[in-house]
């Protein structure tokens, strides 16, 4: 039983299990939330979808004889439509964006030349499989892709072949930047390594706005072949998202200000040598600005690791914290004390908590179990901390150096991977 | 002041079809920079664009398991994948059985792991105690 917000989905999830005639029965949206009469009141009356009786549908999804097409076994192989398409380009601009191919803006068209253009930025072969791509794991089949299939996304989303390692690599990491989930969550990738010098990357003066061919491009490309190569983003099928995310569009494409950060760059940290390319990718709800905020006014030094700690309360806990700041912050913080990372996060962790009582209250909180041992004895009042371990917070130096401002996302790290792999 | 251009091209021992001819270059040259000058309409030209899509797995069909000829005295599981609000709708759900069919017995389980992952050990009980499944998927 499914509610009706669910029954596109519910329907193509069932027929790509291989259950195209699984008896779905509907109720209206949604359950949660509502009251045992509402709920009872739901089975009394009818399914939203058929019209029929709600309870009599059911008992019938169990009793009613089998029809052939239940009964059926053997493979489908499902289509993905033809290898190319003719047309005039007005009416395949208009051809791509109808068939869900797009962002809903206009593309390069991914022409036989354009494409092989693209593939000279990689020495992998154009057949080499990659890897898969799923709207969600688990929840829906993944998809296989080539190397040829991410160069023409790469193609439509305006990128130029030198990008096409980076772009790789973001395709090989497994995440997609559209999840299925009703959340609308959003992505993020830090690039590390002399390659963001070698395509003038931006990482200084609005570097995560509109200001360079290269992060736009990178970042319009992970949502196209998201689309594309995981079947994500279908409104109401795979993509569920309630309101959507702006973030979606070109996703955080955040190359480090490693010369002007006084700390360690980000892959190192993960285990990367310096000279290497690397893309670390987040995962989680978005990001928001800290700037002007708490502790930004205390003098000498401006007290940002407090104005952190006050821009994380709005974060829920089953995401980690990404801070993004400008080299001037990072400088600051270290005048403070916080001459590594490392010893900020343990800071943060350590003070970043909220209330039992405020626990209670919130839909996720982490790896905090207050059902758990750890909370049985807990009294209203009591602290907990918002996530249970440093491994949960990071920070990363992006910015041009016109003031000390920072931003802060509900994101997970969720891996690095090689960009000089795909070169 | 009127040119006679034949007059002159006679005086300079040039023939009068060197004129038209010249006339006539000159004419065939305009008409050729004019044609080289106008710009073409690409949406008269038709281009092949590739196919940005990946690949999806084949897909195995599980035929339904046949029916019950009746719910009467049967053993129906009430499944929660874990979403909100499932379990107290399963719950209605059993309060509905118990008044409209009291033969029915319904019993609630929750299914271990996240939303999707599998519980062999539930189907398992399942098969071996019940005759069917409702499950609450969402939301």
């Amino acid at each position: 039983m499914v509610t009706i917000a669910f029954k596109d989905l519910a329907k193509s999830t069932a027929a790509k299990r291989g259950m195209p005639n699984l008896r779905i029965c509907f109720t209206p949206h949604p359950v949660w939330g509502k009251t045992d009469a509402e709920m009872y009141a739901y089975l009394e009356g009818d399914d939203p979808v058929t019209g029929k009786p709600l309870m009599k549908e059911v008992i019938g999804a169990l009793t009613d004889p089998l029809v052939p097409d239940e009964e059926k076994s053997g493979t489908i192989t499902p289509s993905v439509g033809p290898a190319t398409f003719v047309d005039t380009q007005d009416n395949l601009q208009k051809y791509y964006m109808n068939n869900g191919m797009t962002d809903f803006m206009s593309i390069v068209i991914p022409t036989k030349e354009k494409v092989d253009a693209m593939l000279k930025g990689t020495s992998h072969d154009p057949e080499e499989v990659i890897g898969e791509l799923t709207p969600a794991r688990g929840s829906f089949p993944a998809w296989k892709f080539t190397v040829k299939q991410v160069a023409i996304n790469a193609v439509m989303a305006g990128a130029q072949p030198e990008y096409l390692p980076i772009i790789l690599a973001i395709s090989a990491s497994g995440l997609p930047s559209l999840s299925s989930s009703t959340n609308s969550f959003a992505v993020a990738a830090v690039i590390n390594g002399p390659i963001r010098d070698k395509l003038n990357m931006n990482y200084g003066i609005g570097a995560m706005g509109p200001f360079s061919d290269v992060n736009a491009s990178i970042g319009r490309a992970w949502t196209m072949l998201s689309r594309n190569l995981g079947n994500c983003g279908l409104p109401g099928e795979t993509y569920m998202g309630t309101q959507g995310n702006v973030i979606n569009f070109n996703n955080l494409i955040m190359p480090e200000n490693e010369k002007d950060s006084p700390w360690t760059p980000f892959h190192v940290q993960k285990g990367f040598k310096p000279e290497e390319n690397v893309v670390s990718v987040f995962f989680g709800y978005g990001i928001a600005q800290g700037q002007g905020g708490k502790g930004s006014a205390v003098k000498p030094v401006p007290q940002f690791d407090q104005g952190l700690l006050y821009n994380f309360t709005p974060l829920t806990s089953i995401f980690g914290a990404l801070a993004v700041l400008d080299p001037l912050v990072a400088k600051d913080l270290v005048e403070l004390g916080y001459d590594t990372k490392e010893k900020l996060y343990d800071w943060l962790q350590k003070n970043a908590t909220l209330t039992v009582a405020d626990a209670k209250t919130m839909l996720f909180t982490g790896g905090f179990s207050l059902r758990g041992p750890q909370g049985k004895d807990l009294k209203d009042d009591d602290l907990i901390p918002r996530w249970p371990n440093k491994e949960m917070i990071n920070a990363v130096v992006v910015g041009g150096q016109t003031n000390p401002y920072y931003q802060v996302g509900n994101l997970s790290y969720a891996r690095s991977v090689s960009i000089d792999k795909w070169a | 002041m009127n040119i006679n251009r034949r007059k002159i091209l006679s005086l300079l021992g040039a023939s009068p079809a060197l004129l038209a001819g010249s006339a006539q270059a000159a004419a065939h040259k305009k008409k050729n920079e004019s044609e080289a000058a106008a710009p073409v309409d690409i949406n008269t030209i038709k281009v092949e664009g590739l196919n940005p899509r990946g690949m999806p797995p084949s897909v195995q069909l599980a035929p339904m398991a046949p029916r019950l000829s009746t719910l009467d005295g049967k053993t129906i599981y009430l499944v929660s994948d874990g979403f909100p609000g499932a379990d107290h709708f399963l719950d209605q759900i059993a309060i509905w059985f118990k008044k409209n069919m009291p033969s029915v017995t319904t019993v609630y389980r929750l299914k271990a792991g996240a939303f999707a992952d599998d519980d062999p050990k539930l189907w398992a009980e399942i098969k071996a105690k019940g005759n069917g499944v409702i499950m609450a998927i969402g939301h």
